[in-house]
């Protein structure tokens, strides 16, 4: 029993594909997540985009983004799947709970520190903060302060 | 020590070289040089997304390189989480791998 996590996959289906082929294929990843004890989060469609190059004889695609919790054995089928999909030409799934915890994490510690400062009565914004990245710089008013 | 750094000076242009003994002991770059500081750092961002292509474009100028952080300014840690965003943007065609 393996434990179950946040993924993000985006896939880019062909421009050939009309509007009835990308939704089955929706509803086809959708039916593979629930099959295996997942769940779908999020679908977004972002619709037809340029390419930033070719792939294959391609220079469109339509992109379309699932969010969904599963196991990785999903993961894995769901890779296999997309990859032999034909109208998929391009897909990238990957995990992305730790990434929003530690971004999480770093909003609170943030907003912690602001909040200690403000009961001490100081502004928001501290200079101790500021120093720790321009300490060579040319804010020469701060160093002098300092003396 | 300081006849090492007066040779070294010496070797360079005649002119600039001698309006600099003038200021003595200051390193050349520091004229220029103004403090770069991580973008990431400063406006907050805390998770760099691979989707924003609009905030990974300026760190892959004309040839679609990805800027060292020494130009940059990016801190170790952005520059790393960057790093990835912009690769995995590539491979979903949403930034170039190269651009001529």
């Amino acid at each position: 029993m393996s434990q179950k996590r946040l993924y993000e996959l985006i896939y880019i289906v062909s421009p050939d594909a009309t509007e009835q082929a990308i939704a089955e294929l929706h509803t086809q990843v959708d039916a593979i997540v629930t099959r295996l004890n997942g769940e779908l989060v999020k679908t977004e469609n972002w619709g037809r985009r340029r390419l930033a190059y070719r792939i294959g004889k391609h220079r469109e695609g339509t992109y379309v983004l699932e969010v969904f919790n599963g196991t990785g054995e999903l993961t894995k089928e769901l890779d296999r799947r997309l990859k032999v999909t034909d109208s998929v030409i391009r897909h990238l799934l990957v995990r992305v709970d730790e990434d929003l915890k530690t971004a999480e994490r770093d909003r609170a510690r943030r907003q912690a520190e602001i909040d200690a400062r403000v009961a001490k009565g100081l502004p928001p914004l501290g200079q101790g903060r500021r120093r720790m990245h321009d300490d060579a710089g040319d804010d020469d008013d701060n160093d002098r302060a300092e003396v | 020590m300081a006849e090492e750094r007066g040779s070294r000076h010496s070797s360079g242009p005649k002119g600039r070289g001698g309006s600099r003994g003038a200021e003595k002991g200051g390193p050349r770059r520091s004229m220029f040089r103004r403090r770069k500081v991580c973008k990431f750092c400063t406006d907050k961002i805390d998770f760099i997304d691979y989707k924003d292509v609009k905030m990974l474009q300026p760190f892959i100028p004309e040839r679609a390189k990805i800027i060292p952080r020494r130009i940059s300014g990016v801190c170790a840690m952005h520059q790393r989480k960057l790093q990835t965003a912009i690769k995995r943007a590539r491979l979903l065609a949403m930034l170039p791998y190269v651009t001529d």
